[in-house]
């Protein structure tokens, strides 16, 4: 059955109520106030390769429209993002950020923090994007209707709870607490327009809820991060004569390498997996992409049990 | 030529269990097989298994936890450096057994489960054990123990796989086999009760997608039975390769099923080495590696994967334990396993035989 326009927009509205990611676990904390300064940093580093990605993703939508004042009206999106000349701009405002929270501004730039589980789910939405025809990338960008008030709750937040970071890092908040809207208000007026058929509908529907479900991932994949791997308690070590050193459970037997051996070593519990990943990198600082290779060890550990899983 | 390295070995403690499972893979004959080893003669194949290479000893039967000697077994293994795996009904031993096993070094424990409910599972079991093997599931982990389950399936639990699993991960174990049942001893005997509908089937492969993504920290194992994969099963790793099983009476087999197929020469541990009985032995060396195999076998890309299929199935659908398991479409024989699985498709048969003596 084909929606009023008003029906389509609760329908939306429906949507991110239920799915947005300011239900997710990771972003009550943030808001209540209880992560860690470490785990505040890991979320500034990942999500600026989100950032890095939205104004690639709305290059590709500006490309898909062929309306000229879609394009005058959507360009603008890039230039919030890049600023029309260096030092401005909303990624320029990131790193403002990332300085306030303790971090460098050339290892947040450099991406070599990114965890893969971040940075897959952020090529997904580019590639959605990519893959989709401009109604369903515009319906996917949606999520700017719920971004104003994620931005308001935030900022209490951060000013009441983490008063370690400055001022001038919560910059960005504030500029999106009136972006955020315009955009939203354009993407929508956009999308009720368009969509009058059923069918049109539901694929933005879908979409919308496609994206919630990358924003969701990003945020499990920093979740992730922040936790401590921890050796699982029923692994045994053994050194085989033939195949060298193996850790033995009660199902298999994984061949473990010196390096594998070395960050299992320090998978005690106490770690984060991102403090794990750091820690590899300052001992071997000539292996280019060691992080993020930890990264997958340490997943890769997980499913096959050696680390406890559901840690 | 050098036998090939063994990685777990399969102890056979015992055929007695106080279960009657309609699907058990003991043969038929258990009855026959004499308990010929103590826990001393364990504990030297122990050694001569970690010495060939072994790392895991699965501890089994029928019904391992009817051993009297069973923890000094455990230490044996322990002793070894083997990692020992406890596979049991749940139904024989108690908190404090378990406590002693484990000071002993057994190191995790597999309890089947056959439904998820008193009634169905005890209708398998051919006896009431269910409560009982959930009060033991709670034991596994009091003993800091991990706890993995294995629920054979077949036409009359395949619709509740769902449930299963989600009894696994109410459980708390980290690991679900959901075994088809495969169609040897006593399973052979019940097929027509036991085969489910090709749409059973995929609906169960549909809700096992499902509940991995719902219990995605529990891990599951399920993979389709031969009747209906048109492929055989890779069974084993392959012929006398990774994996040596001992039945009761000492004899050194390269599966449980082995000894049913006639003409055979296995040898036992008593009377020789571990190493001999693995290496030398002609009934493992009949059909190691690929010399053995006919066509379409032998020239078939697949034979890296499935390694041939199994031997046993093959001897016990054709009476020729080195032809093309039937359970291949490009088997000449491969009606056998169509006549079979539309029989049960027509007259599903409700009627089975427990185990029991013959």
């Amino acid at each position: 059955m084909t929606r009023s326009p008003d029906e389509l927009e609760a329908r939306l509205r429906e949507v991110g109520e239920n799915r947005y990611h300011h239900r997710h676990p990771f972003n009550l904390r943030m808001h209540e106030g209880t992560l860690s300064r470490e785990e505040v940093q890991t979320w500034v580093r990942n999500r600026y390769y989100y950032q890095t990605r939205i104004p690639i993703k709305d290059s590709l939508i500006v490309s898909k429209a062929p309306d000229p004042s879609f394009r005058r009206e959507w360009v603008e999106r890039i230039h919030d993002h890049d600023g029309r000349r260096p030092g401005e701009g909303g990624l320029e405002l990131w790193l403002a950020l990332a300085d306030a929270v303790g971090l460098s501004r050339g290892q947040v730039e450099d991406l070599s923090g990114v965890l893969p589980g971040v940075r897959s789910a952020c090529d997904d939405y580019v590639e959605f994007v990519d893959s989709h025809d401009l109604l369903s990338s515009v319906a996917a960008s949606l999520t700017e209707m719920f971004a104003g008030d994620i931005m308001k709750v935030r900022i209490a937040a951060f000013e009441k709870h983490y008063a370690w970071v400055t001022a001038e890092g919560l910059r960005y908040f504030r500029t999106r607490t009136v972006q955020a809207p315009k955009d939203a208000e354009q993407g929508l007026a956009f999308v009720l327009r368009e969509a009058t058929s059923e069918e049109d509908q539901e694929r933005c529907v879908a979409a919308l809820e496609r994206k919630c479900e990358i924003l969701w991932n990003l945020l499990d994949a920093v979740e992730r991060g922040c936790t401590a791997p921890h050796l699982s308690p029923h692994a045994m070590w053994r050194d085989d004569p033939a195949e060298g050193t193996l850790l033995v459970l009660p199902e298999r037997a994984v061949k473990i390498n010196a390096t594998g051996r070395e960050i299992l070593e320090t998978c005690d519990g106490e770690r984060s997996a991102v403090a794990i990943a750091s820690s590899m990198r300052e001992r071997h600082p000539d292996v280019a992409g060691i992080e993020s290779d930890v990264h997958e060890y340490l997943s890769e550990m997980r499913t096959l049990g050696v680390l406890q899983r559901g840690a | 030529m050098s036998a090939p390295r063994p990685f777990n070995l399969i102890a056979e403690l015992t055929y007695r269990c106080p279960l009657r499972c309609i699907y058990c893979s003991n043969p038929v004959a258990y009855d026959d097989v004499r308990e010929g080893l103590d826990a001393a003669m364990w504990c030297r194949v122990f050694r001569e298994a970690a010495a060939l290479g072994v790392l895991h000893v699965g501890l089994t039967g029928g019904e391992p936890g009817l051993r009297p000697d069973l923890d000094e077994i455990v230490r044996g293994a322990s002793e070894a450096q083997l990692y020992s795996h406890l596979v049991t009904a749940g139904v024989t031993l108690d908190r404090s057994d378990l406590e002693a096993l484990r000071g002993a070094g057994l190191r995790s424990v597999q309890l089947s489960i056959q439904d998820t409910n008193a009634a169905a599972s005890d209708r398998i079991a051919g006896t009431p054990s269910f409560d009982r093997k959930l009060a033991f599931a709670e034991d596994v982990h009091a003993c800091d123990l991990p706890l993995s389950l294995n629920t054979p399936l077949h036409r009359h639990n395949l619709d509740r796989v769902g449930e299963i699993i989600e009894l696994a991960s109410n459980l708390r174990a980290h690991r679900i086999e959901l075994a088809n049942t495969q169609y040897h001893g006593w399973a052979l005997r019940n097929r027509t009760a036991l085969l489910p509908s090709r749409e059973q089937l995929e609906r169960a492969a549909r809700e096992v997608a499902e509940a991995r993504i719902t219990f995605p920290d529990l891990e599951i194992l399920f993979v389709l039975p031969d009747y209906y994969s048109d492929r055989p099963k890779p069974c084993m790793g392959g012929w006398a390769q990774k994996n040596i099983v001992i039945s009761p009476n000492g004899r050194v087999l390269p599966c449980h099923a082995a000894a049913e197929i006639e003409g055979l020469e296995f040898w036992s541990v008593p009377e020789r080495s571990l190493e001999e009985c693995w290496g030398k032995a002609p009934g493992m060396n009949v059909f190691r590696g690929e010399a053995w195999m006919p066509e379409p076998c032998k020239s078939c890309p697949e034979r890296v994967r499935d390694f041939g299929g199994c031997r046993c199935q093959a001897f016990e659908l054709t009476g020729d334990a080195g032809a093309t398991d039937p359970a291949c479409e490009l088997s000449p024989r491969h009606e056998t396993i169509l006549a079979a699985r539309a029989r049960a498709e027509a007259v599903p048969a409700d009627d089975f035989v427990y185990r029991g003596p013959q």
